[in-house]
Formats: C-alpha cells, sequence, structure tokens
C-alpha cells in the first residue's frame, strides 16, 4: 500500500498496484498504475477537494470463497476489497459524499455456461455492493473481450486508460 | 491436412526439436527411474545442463548449498522440479521472440506460457493428475503461433476485426481466414518433435478438449490452465477474451462451479513461480 509519507517527495512518478492488491495517497505527484485488467476489476476512487484517492485491482466477487485469504489479502474480493479502499481513503480525510468513483475492467469470454463469467460476476458484485452503501459510479469502461490498463493521476483526478490493441496513446476516462 | 504441413514446411525458422523433452516425458511415466538417467539425457546438451544447473542453484529455486552437479540437482530438488526448469528453458527458446502477427510484443507469449503452465498444474495437483504431463502441454499449448505468426503479419487487423463484427473465438476466425488455426498447427508440430500422442492431442484441442478422444482430460486441464492465465492477468493479444467458454472441460474433470475461482487463488499463489520461470528466457 502506497503510504501518504509518499507526499514528501516531490518528482512525479508511478506506483504500480499489483493484482489483489490497492494503493491510497494524496501526494499530487502520484500516479496510480494497474496493469492487465483481464476479468479483474480495477476500481479508483477520488475526493476532488483534498485531492486523495485510491486504486483497488479485485480478482474475485465475494470474499466468502476464501475468507482466511480475505483477511491476509482483502484486494483480492469485491466486497472487503472496496471496504479497504476506502477505510484507507478516509485515513486521508477523504469523504464519502465527495468521493468521485470510476471503474475498469471485468472482461468476459464468450460463455453461456456460467462456469466462467468472472467478469460479470465481479461487475455485479461490485455493483449490489455500490448500490448498498448508495454510491454512485461516476464513469465506468467494462465487459468486452479486452485487457486493460489503468492509470489514475491523483493531481487531476484524470484516470486514463490503455486498451489492448488500441492505438499506444492512452485515453480519457475521466477527470474531475 | 496438407495445408497444415504447408505452413510447417514453408517455415524457415522453426526452433530445433526439443528432444530432450519427450524423453523425459517417457522417463516420467514409469515408475522408480533412476536419477542417472534423467540426468544422462539432459547432459546431451551441454548447454542446457550448465543453464539448469545455474537455476537450480538460482535465488527462487535456491538451494542452501550450491549443487555441484546435474546428479546432485536432481536428488536434492527432485525431478519434478528439475524437469519443469528443463521444459521452461526448452520452451523459452522457442515462444520468448515476439511474434508480430499476432501483436504479440517479447515475452508476452513466454508469460502467458508459463503462467498457464503453473495454473494447469495447481488444478492437476488438487487432482492427483501427472503434474509434469500436464504442465508440459499447458506450457506448449500455444506454439502454433510461432508458425502462424508470419501468415498473419499482414491478416492481423482483419482477424481481429472479423473476430469483434462477429463476436467469435479468435482461433475460429483463424480457421477462417486461413484455413487452419493454431491449435491444430502446434499439434502438428509436436507431432513431428515425436512428442507423445496425448500431448499432440491436448495441444490440438486446447480451445475445445471434448474433440481430443481418450486424451479429453489432459485437453481440459490445458484448455482450463489458459483461461486461468487469462483471469488472473496474463492474457496477452488484441482481444485476449474472444474465448469460447467450454463447460465440458470442468465437467470431464468433476470440478464444480465454485472450483474455478479457487484454482485462480491458487495460481495468484504462485506468482512468484511464475516470475521466476519467465525470468529463464533473460
Amino acid at each position: 500500500m502506497a503510504s501518504p509519507s509518499l507526499s514528501q517527495l516531490g518528482f512525479e512518478h508511478r506506483v504500480i498496484v499489483g493484482i489483489a492488491d490497492l494503493a491510497v495517497s494524496n501526494n499530487p505527484s502520484v500516479t496510480l498504475a494497474t496493469y492487465s485488467l483481464g476479468s479483474c476489476l480495477g476500481v479508483t476512487i477520488y475526493d476532488p477537494v483534498i485531492r486523495a484517492g485510491g486504486l483497488l485491482h479485485i480478482m474475485l466477487p465475494d470474499s466468502s470463497i476464501d475468507p482466511v485469504k480475505a483477511t491476509k489479502q482483502p484486494g483480492m474480493f469485491v466486497d472487503t476489497g472496496v471496504a479497504a479502499l476506502f477505510r484507507a481513503a478516509y485515513q486521508l480525510g477523504a469523504e464519502k459524499m465527495r468521493m468521485r468513483i470510476a471503474v475498469t475492467g471485468g472482461a468476459q469470454i464468450m460463455d453461456n455456461s456460467g462456469y466462467f463469467n468472472i467478469g460479470r460476476r465481479n461487475y455485479e458484485a461490485l455493483m449490489g455492493l455500490f448500490q448498498k452503501h448508495g454510491l454512485r459510479v461516476a464513469a465506468e469502461q467494462v465487459g468486452g473481450l479486452v485487457n486493460r490498463t489503468v492509470y489514475f493521476n491523483l493531481r487531476t483526478g484524470e484516470v486514463r486508460l490503455k486498451v489492448s490493441g488500441q492505438p499506444a496513446e492512452t485515453q480519457l476516462l475521466c477527470g474531475i | 491436412m496438407r495445408h497444415l504441413d504447408d505452413y510447417l514446411d514453408k517455415l524457415t525458422n522453426l526452433p530445433p526439436a526439443p528432444r530432450v523433452l519427450p524423453e523425459l516425458l517417457d522417463l516420467l511415466s514409469q515408475d522408480n527411474v533412476d536419477s542417472d538417467r534423467v540426468v544422462k539425457v539432459i547432459a546431451y546438451d551441454p548447454g542446457l545442463t550448465a543453464s539448469v544447473l545455474q537455476l537450480c542453484n538460482s535465488a527462487y529455486f535456491g538451494l542452501a548449498t550450491p549443487a555441484e552437479d546435474l546428479l546432485e540437482a536432481v536428488t536434492r530438488l527432485g525431478f519434478n522440479q528439475v524437469y519443469q526448469l528443463v521444459a521452461a528453458l526448452v520452451g523459452s527458446k522457442a515462444m520468448g521472440p515476439p511474434q508480430l502477427g499476432y501483436g504479440i510484443d517479447k515475452g508476452e507469449l513466454w508469460k502467458h506460457s508459463v503462467a498457464s503452465a503453473v495454473a494447469a498444474q495447481c488444478i492437476a495437483e488438487a487432482q492427483g493428475e501427472n503434474q509434469a504431463v500436464v504442465y508440459t502441454a499447458a506450457l506448449l499449448h500455444d506454439i502454433g503461433k510461432i508458425v502462424l505468426s508470419d501468415a498473419l503479419v499482414h491478416s492481423y487487423a482483419q482477424l481481429i476485426e472479423e473476430t469483434e463484427r462477429n463476436q467469435q473465438a479468435l482461433v475460429d476466425t483463424e480457421k477462417k481466414l486461413l484455413g487452419v488455426d493454431h491449435a491444430e498447427i502446434g499439434g502438428r508440430l509436436l507431432a513431428r518433435w515425436r512428442f507423445p500422442a496425448k500431448l499432440v492431442d491436448a495441444v490440438t484441442h486446447h480451445h475445445a478438449p471434448q474433440g481430443a478422444g481418450q486424451h479429453g482430460q489432459l485437453a481440459a486441464y490445458t484448455y482450463l490452465g489458459n483461461m486461468l492465465a487469462h483471469f488472473v492477468g496474463y492474457g496477452y493479444g488484441h482481444l485476449p477474451f474472444a474465448l469460447r467458454g467450454r463447460s465440458e472441460a470442468m465437467e470431464m474433470l468433476g470440478l464444480s462451479k465454485d472450483a474455478l475461482p479457487q484454482f485462480m487463488i491458487a495460481t495468484f499463489e504462485k506468482i512468484d513461480l511464475i516470475d521466476a520461470l519467465f525470468g529463464v528466457a533473460r
């Protein structure tokens, strides 16, 4: 997890968030990034007033799949991951009602059997959770057959995507 | 089938046959094999021997005190671990380079292959199946792409466009455009290299395991290893999820619906191993 103490550093730098992990920061020089979201989901939250936010790379829909794992690696699951992400952002002074949320990833193979619908289940679990807590999503790009890489700039609040097979430049998903 | 061989015959830069793998697999299938015999097969290739020994003594696989020779390494690390390294060294030669026809950068195909192999092995371990065979099939499942890449250099955009427009599996668009697909050509390549029939069949049918007949289970492991690699983020290419769900792969192995997330976690736990095996290509 990126520590807020990073704010002492002035230079622009990128903090990589691994699979099943999360990071928060209030350092405007930081860009949080996560690579190669397939069926996984990337969730960014941003409080534009204090310019603090976080990025979460979720792998699976529900911590009931492996409760022991969830205590060690809360970012792996939708429920424990979102809770941990918000909690970490609150510690930086972010407030729930100011939070701008963006969601990416959740690619889904062609499957009617329900055995391989991890991407869709991740997304549905996330939306269910947000609804329960009265949270609205400001921007999303989910599903499809592609991999996505996410860059989240803490200074501007911009979330940019690099989508597999599309031009090398990143595309803007949302700003403040 | 002439068409398949045409593609193989036309290719000038095919990697040399990895003779050591079929021979080791043959030894693995026997009970109580002497370490001597294993070492002898690997030692035909002095370069390989040196690399294997170096890896056995490297950070990830590291022995507390370095092994002096291959026999000691096999004795101390075990045959399965040494085999895993030998297969990785051999496979990385073929699948490390970029395959521009598929929009694959250097190392991407190799990383996917290693992740698939480790994922498939996780399932095999849980099922009490022969791990080395499953690992090998999944490691080599996309080897046909090194053959078709040249042919696709000028038609990859069309392959992607048609796949997206028709919402069909990439492998099906391949077949339509080229008359062959990477799975069957990979199987044919392994047959030429004298791999056992079960590996040929598993690779040939890794997108539709029910077609592999008596070797359906091995094809199912391979199919699921490939799928898990994609799910855990080791996909590549422009439309990595243009894959068809085959529930029969789960049924053939007696796996329940809940099993896949469990194996995703098991694969995630082995990310260090995936990285270490990926690193042998450097």
